[in-house]
C-alpha cells in the first residue's frame, strides 16, 4: 500500500475538496441553447417576438459564442422576458451573460459598488450596444426596451469547503434612453438615474446599489491570444 | 499610554484601508487597463501558452471544456424567476 506524507495527503485532500466544491458537469451552452424556448413564454406577444426575431437572436448568440469566448450566455438567457415586478406585458430584449471571472486580489479589494460599476462599464454597456445594433428588434414596437444581466464569481467564495457564489447585476432600460446614452446625448449619471437595476448576492437580493459608468472599450477591442474562431464565423 | 493606543488605532486603520479596499493606485491601474479582463485573471489564460514556448490554437470547444472544470456552472446564482417573468 502506498504511504503518503501527511502534508502530501493533506494537499491531495484539499485539491479534491476544491475540485468537488467549485467544479461540476456544467454543460456547454450552444448558441441555440442560449435562446429562451418559445414554449416558455406565457403571452402571445412574447411568443410572437421570439418567433419573429428568432433568426436574428440566433445570429447574435452565435456572435457571442464565436467571437467573445470569455463570456457565456446563461442557458435560455437570450430572449424577450418581462421585468419580474411588471404588471404589464412590456417585453425587453435581454441577454444574461456569465463573465468568466477568477479569484484576483485587486478585483477582490474593490468595494462591491466598484465591482458592479466595473463589470457593467466593461461588459454591460458593450452588450447593450451590440443589442441596440439589431435593427429589426429595435424598430419593433412590441419591444419596450433592453435588459442586460451580468453574473460573475463573488471574490473570496471559491474556496474548499464552501459553495462558490455569483454576484448578479440585472438592468432594464427603455430604448430611447439607451440610444441617447450610447450616442452620448445623455450623461452616464442621467442614464443610471433612469435605469432600473438590482444586484443579487448569490440568491439574495441586495437591491439598487450606487454605480458609476465610464468608457471601457475592452469587450469590443480585446482579441484573445491564440484563440481561433470557428471557420466562417464573422467577428467584427 | 493613551498616545500609544491612538497611534496603534491609526496604524490599524491605515492597514485596514489599504488591505480591505483597493488603494487609489490599484484602482487607477484597474480602470486604465484595457488589455486584460476585469481582474486580469481569467480561465482562458490557462489555455494560452505551453511551457515549451509553443502557442497552441484554442477553439471555442476548448474554452467550453475548460469551463466545465471551473466555478461558474456550480456557483450559487440567482434564479431567472427572481429577475424576470416569462
Amino acid at each position: 500500500m502506498l504511504r503518503h506524507h501527511p502534508r502530501v495527503l493533506g494537499g491531495l485532500l484539499l485539491t479534491a475538496a476544491l475540485i468537488l466544491t467549485v467544479s461540476g458537469p456544467a454543460s456547454a451552452v450552444s448558441p441555440e441553447d442560449a435562446l429562451m424556448p418559445i414554449e416558455k413564454y406565457t403571452t402571445t406577444k412574447g411568443k410572437s417576438l421570439a418567433s419573429v426575431h428568432r433568426t436574428q437572436l440566433l445570429e447574435f448568440s452565435e456572435q457571442i459564442y464565436n467571437c467573445l469566448p470569455w463570456l457565456s450566455v446563461h442557458p435560455g438567457g437570450l430572449g424577450f422576458p418581462r421585468e419580474r415586478e411588471s404588471r404589464t406585458d412590456d417585453r425587453y430584449l435581454s441577454t444574461w451573460i456569465f463573465v468568466d471571472q477568477r479569484e484576483d486580489p485587486v478585483f477582490a479589494a474593490l468595494p462591491r459598488e466598484r465591482r458592479v460599476s466595473a463589470m457593467f462599464s466593461r461588459y454591460g454597456v458593450d452588450m447593450l450596444r451590440r443589442m441596440a445594433a439589431l435593427p429589426a428588434i429595435m424598430h419593433d414596437h412590441d419591444v419596450a426596451g433592453l435588459s442586460v444581466v451580468l453574473s460573475w464569481l463573488k471574490p473570496g467564495t471559491a474556496r474548499p469547503g464552501a459553495k462558490a457564489i455569483n454576484e448578479t447585476f440585472a438592468l432594464f432600460i427603455d430604448k430611447d434612453t439607451l440610444l441617447d446614452f450610447l450616442a452620448k446625448r445623455m450623461s452616464p449619471d442621467e442614464f443610471t438615474s433612469r435605469a432600473r437595476f438590482t444586484l443579487f448576492d448569490g440568491e439574495d437580493r441586495v437591491g439598487r446599489v450606487p454605480i458609476e459608468v465610464w468608457e471601457d472599450s475592452f469587450n469590443s477591442t480585446y482579441r484573445a491570444a491564440n484563440y481561433e474562431p470557428p471557420k466562417g464565423a464573422a467577428c467584427p | 499610554m493613551r498616545a500609544w493606543l491612538s497611534l496603534a488605532s491609526f496604524l490599524g486603520g491605515v492597514v485596514m484601508l489599504t488591505s480591505a479596499c483597493a488603494t487609489s493606485e490599484e484602482w487607477a491601474e484597474w480602470r486604465s487597463h484595457n488589455t486584460h479582463f476585469a481582474s486580469g485573471t481569467h480561465g482562458m489564460f490557462s489555455l494560452r501558452n505551453n511551457k515549451d514556448g509553443s502557442n497552441p490554437r484554442v477553439s471555442r470547444t476548448d474554452v467550453e471544456a475548460a469551463r466545465q472544470e471551473t466555478w461558474w456552472g456550480k456557483a450559487i446564482t440567482v434564479s431567472p424567476e427572481q429577475i424576470f417573468q416569462n
